[in-house]
């Protein structure tokens, strides 16, 4: 899959998991903050982030550290999903 | 048993802003939807992620918290308590084989889960429990309240009586026969003559203590029977009403809703009143749900602080301007039958 086609599908999954009903994938920036200024996510929803990521790409985040350096926006959750992802 | 001095209510009518029942709200696909208010007051990352019960529940707790400075405990009952997310959350259980859980769906899929969110909501750490006996469970939550105030003179309590439909829960009452195959959104809800009734659901939230001063009306009894037995019923009634042979009862708050198994039930209450009590029905506005006795609760409280009766709720009698004692039944699936005194204050 191309990488601008990983980014919408990503999108539009965080819209869905988190339900942010009032987003659409457009509305997210490739490189905005999922935490603190950007998207504004919290906690609970850092954890559905990384069943997100276990469901639909097969990857199981085990370390927190390595789980904030992913975590951060679209990119590096898709740069991520790129190297390790196995669906 | 104590006073009510704030009330606040999400339901299928207007009644958040205003009360503005004259104009009846009609059930689409014999489901009366809560009609849900803009919840400004409530923070957009815990809003997105609550079920409806919470939702509402919270919605209708939230001017109540903001008017009071502080009570001393929370005590909801819910039949279903969050159903919808209960029940995604088993589907996930199911399809991903116990291992792969979102925590979302787990936080708002216990029952206890609006109580709780109350609690952080209004900052109060003390006495937090949540009744869930089915069509009983709000009538539990406000006898729990009553003798909590018996012990606490002068604590106040938020009391409330909250349910969604769920679309799992509604197919399964369909298949158990609680809901007409007709459709009746044009009407014919008292007179389809036929079993089953229409889905409702709503939030009712009360600020209550034992202090008569600006109340806005007084629970003077509650009793409650499990029985299927009609003339059981009768006795029980009897029995309420010989406790109160001095108070003038001036309406039925009846809780008759189409279905024609349990006209019996209600047909025992009106023939046990004088003739010259009126009868006025709310089922229509609100639909059935478990603690649907909630919503009759806040009615009785309007009727008493001057709201006028809406004409489409009165079945027997004339309305008056102001009503001093007000009798609530309610019979939930032909086998939990509940009373309410409730009264005006002096």
């Amino acid at each position: 899959m191309e990488k601008t086609e990983l980014k919408l599908l990503l999108k539009k999954q965080i819209i869905e998991f988190l339900n942010l009903t009032s987003l659409k994938p457009e509305d997210i920036k490739d490189d905005e903050p999922l935490f603190g200024d950007g998207l504004g996510l919290d906690s609970i929803d850092s954890l559905e982030l990384i069943v997100l990521l276990q469901r639909e790409y097969g990857i199981v985040i085990r370390d927190p550290k390595e789980g904030r350096k992913i975590l951060v926006d679209v990119n590096t959750m898709v740069d991520y999903i790129e190297q390790n992802g196995t669906k | 048993m104590f006073y009510i001095h704030q009330t606040s209510c999400i339901s299928p009518q207007q009644t958040f802003y205003n009360t503005a029942i004259d104009d009846l709200e009609t059930p689409v696909n014999n489901r009366l939807h809560a009609v849900e208010p803009a919840y400004n007051d409530m923070p957009k990352n815990s809003l997105r992620r609550m079920g409806k019960t919470a939702r509402i529940g919270i919605g209708a707790a939230m001017p109540l918290i903001k008017q009071v400075e502080g009570f001393n405990g929370i005590i909801i009952g819910t039949g279903n308590g969050g159903m919808e997310d209960s029940v995604i959350f088993l589907k996930e259980i199911i399809e991903y084989n116990e291992g792969l859980l979102t925590p979302g769906h787990f936080v708002q899929s216990t029952a206890n889960a609006l109580a709780s969110q109350l609690s952080l909501a209004s900052l109060n750490r003390g006495y937090n429990i949540t009744h869930v006996h089915r069509g009983l469970a709000f009538e539990m939550a406000a006898i729990d309240t009553a003798m909590l105030l018996r012990e606490n003179a002068r604590n106040c309590y938020l009391l409330g009586g909250v349910d969604e439909i769920s679309s799992y829960n509604y197919k399964l009452e369909c298949l158990d026969g609680w809901y007409k195959k007709e459709d009746i959104s044009s009407g014919g809800f008292y007179s389809s003559n036929t079993t089953g009734t229409v889905a409702g659901e709503g939030a009712v939230m009360l600020l209550v203590n034992n202090d008569k001063y600006n109340a806005v009306a007084k629970v003077v009894n509650i009793s409650t029977l499990h029985t299927i037995v009609a003339m059981k019923m009768q006795q029980h009634l009897q029995q309420f009403l010989e406790q109160h042979i001095n108070t003038n009862i001036d309406l039925l708050l009846s809780g008759e809703n189409g279905d024609s198994r349990l006209l019996a039930y209600y047909a025992n209450a009106e023939n046990l009143l004088k003739n010259d009590i009126a009868v006025a029905r709310f089922k229509h506005m609100c639909g059935e749900y478990p603690t649907s006795s909630a919503f009759a609760l806040w009615l009785a409280c309007k009727l008493i602080s001057g709201v006028p009766l809406p004409a489409h709720m009165l079945k027997k009698g004339d309305s008056k301007t102001t009503y001093s004692n007000i009798l609530i039944y309610n019979c939930h699936k032909g086998v939990q039958h509940s009373f309410m005194l409730v009264s005006k204050t002096e």
